[in-house]
């Protein structure tokens, strides 16, 4: 993998130097380039395709403006290899034009994306992407994903998806849903209380904790629903499970007759050992990226504060000074913490503690509360559950504080979300 | 401090211990890994219910401590429980909304502990008793008043009849646990 990510620049280099200027401007710089998006060619001129072409279009950019990397231009024509047609593209400021083809071929759809730099009119990349006709959104996504990889050399995340509890049964179940809004399905259909649902490292498990046998025991799901197995039943609290990054222990809340404290089990369940011996209550583990630390709630003050250990309940150190906090996890680049903390006459707001200069910035402010925040695998967007509209609904956030919106229109109302890898 | 310490480390390797041999051997994916080593009662029975003469109490916000008139309702409950030897208890813990979900699950569980361990002090048998959390997921008023939030920081007690001691000799709590839970059950996706 990494010999042909270096062979990919070594390409870039030697054969266009303008490609490695894209990615410099990116990364170095920050500014946002002007990218024009020309439209998919029907590979065999089938309505269908065309149709599909549109979609995907629509899909793409959606998910190039979530990104927040590129100025999107459109209105061009759709670029069939003519001229005259760049020309136009080239009038409107665009420097690189995404364009492709969409074909419909033994009842497969092959989606062609390229990178075209209109100056020299040469494909600077290219890449073919093959599926069922009716995945052509993970198709789009999967574009989307490889294009941010090329600006940035870390792959988007239009792929990954949120899991969560809602309530439109009357029970809380578990759903998935796309990271843009669509796609909701069912989980768990157990007619109990299923919360606090986390993925596994790999994305191929779901923990979360269920009522279902009569305690709230902390069980394993597969994204698809199959495959239930029991993590830890023991009497009492098995809650708020979390695991560490290379997806071999879990950190979890357990009260065993006692006081509630983090414990860490295996990634079969095999119980390791209690971190905390607190005469409160500890919960909400998240490990930090590097798996050495763990940030996590303790009342010790007497009210529940953020506090870090290491993975032997040792190196104890609080992170908050005041009101109410809770739900804290740990950014995938490491050097910050989101956390919700209680404001007086504003409930409960999202806040992002950065670990290098130990500043707090607020990153909400709503009427309602906003709870359980999740970063994005690209550690630039959180995703969380706000009351603002008057129900619980999810929402994603830069973490700058900007662009706000809301993940879809999901009936019944929806908790504690956790953004996929 | 020391002593402390040192009884609290060997309590530690003893529960460590016994957990280690109950995990271990050719055990499937948690199926027994259980609640043995508590003293609380089994609580994974479907049969669980209310009954007038024992009621309910609450709590001020974020707060697991016995209110004076929460002991007393308490303690008229305590005499019922002591009278009654052919049930088990069930504390539920509950919390109000304004919490979050993590925190109110502990909170919730420490409320139906305080009131386990106040019914012991009370002379009521603590191997009868079991408890469960529900943190802010049952509430019983679902306003968002200062008044529903009171009637939601709560623990209930309830009850189940145990079978009389000739069939009880043989199927112990546990076994009754086992079959109440089975281990693996496949969702449809």
């Amino acid at each position: 993998m990494r010999y042909s990510i270096l062979l990919l620049f070594f390409i870039f280099f030697t054969q266009n130097a303008f490609a490695a200027d894209v990615y410099l401007s990116l990364s170095a710089h920050g500014q946002r380039m002007d990218l024009g998006i020309g439209g998919f060619v029907p590979g065999t001129e089938m309505v269908e395709e065309s149709r599909l072409g549109r979609l995907i279009q629509d899909i793409l950019r959606n998910d190039l403006l979530f990104s927040r990397y590129f100025n999107i231009i459109e209105g061009g024509p759709l670029y069939t290899g003519k001229d005259e047609e760049l020309l136009e593209w080239q009038n409107q400021g665009v420097d690189i034009l995404i364009c492709g083809s969409v074909e419909i071929k033994d009842n497969k759809l092959i989606l062609t994306g390229k990178l075209l730099d209109i100056a020299s009119k040469k494909a600077i990349w290219d890449k073919s992407f093959k599926g069922d006709i009716e995945d052509y959104r993970y198709l789009a996504h999967d574009l989307n994903d490889e294009i941010i990889f090329r600006f940035t050399g870390e792959k988007g995340i239009a792929h990954s998806k949120i899991v969560f509890s809602n309530n439109r049964t009357g029970n809380k179940e578990l759903y998935i849903v796309d990271y843009d809004g669509y796609n909701v399905r069912q989980i768990t259909n157990n007619k109990s209380i299923n919360l606090l649902p986390k993925w596994s490292p790999d994305g191929t498990e779901i923990i979360f904790t269920t009522y279902e046998f009569g305690n709230p025991d902390l069980y394993s799901i597969s994204p698809y629903g199959t495959e239930l197995y029991p993590l830890s039943k023991e009497q009492g609290l098995n809650t708020a499970g979390s695991f560490s990054p290379n997806g071999k222990v879990i950190a979890l809340t357990i009260s065993r007759g006692k006081m509630p404290n983090i414990h860490l089990i295996n990634r079969d369940g095999k119980f390791l050992r209690q971190l905390t011996f607190g005469r409160g209550i500890a919960t909400s583990p998240y490990f930090a990226p590097n798996g050495k630390e763990i940030v996590f709630i303790y009342d010790l003050p007497g009210y529940p504060q953020v506090y870090i250990m290491n993975l032997e309940g040792g190196n104890l150190r609080r992170l908050t000074t005041r009101s109410f906090c809770d739900s804290p996890a740990w950014s995938p680049r490491g050097d910050k913490i989101v956390f919700t903390m209680r404001q007086e006459g504003y409930g409960y707001e999202l806040f992002l503690y950065d670990l290098n200069n130990k500043e707090l910035k607020r990153l909400t402010q709503s009427k309602g509360n906003d709870e359980n925040p999740s970063f994005s695998p690209d550690g630039r967007f959180v995703v969380f559950s706000s009351t603002r509209s008057g129900k619980s609904e999810l929402y994603m956030i830069a973490i700058d504080g900007s662009g706000i919106r809301k993940v879809g229109e999901i009936k019944g109302s929806s908790f504690t979300p956790s953004w996929s890898p | 401090m020391l002593k402390r310490l040192t009884i609290l480390f060997c309590i530690f390797i003893l529960i460590s211990g016994c957990a280690k041999q109950k995990r271990s051997g050719d055990m499937t994916r948690g199926e027994k890994a259980g609640a043995e080593d508590v003293d609380e009662a089994g609580i994974r029975h479907g049969d669980w219910h209310s009954t007038p003469e024992l009621k309910s109490i609450h709590f001020s916000f974020d707060k697991s401590d016995l209110l004076p008139e929460a002991r007393e309702v308490l303690q008229k409950n305590a005499e019922y429980l002591k009278s009654n030897t052919d049930i088990n208890v069930m504390v539920e813990g509950h919390c109000d909304e304004r919490g979050t979900i993590e925190y109110n699950l502990g909170l919730g569980q420490r409320r139906a502990s305080a009131v386990r361990e106040y019914y012991g002090k009370l002379g009521v048998s603590l191997s009868r008793i079991g408890t469960i959390s529900y943190g802010e997921e049952k509430p019983l008023d679902t306003g968002h008043t200062e008044e529903s939030w009171y009637k939601n920081r709560r623990a209930e007690t309830k009850i189940r009849n145990i079978k009389p001691p000739m069939e009880a000799e043989e199927g112990t709590v546990n076994t009754e646990k086992d079959k109440d839970n089975p281990g693996q059950k496949k969702y449809s996706p």
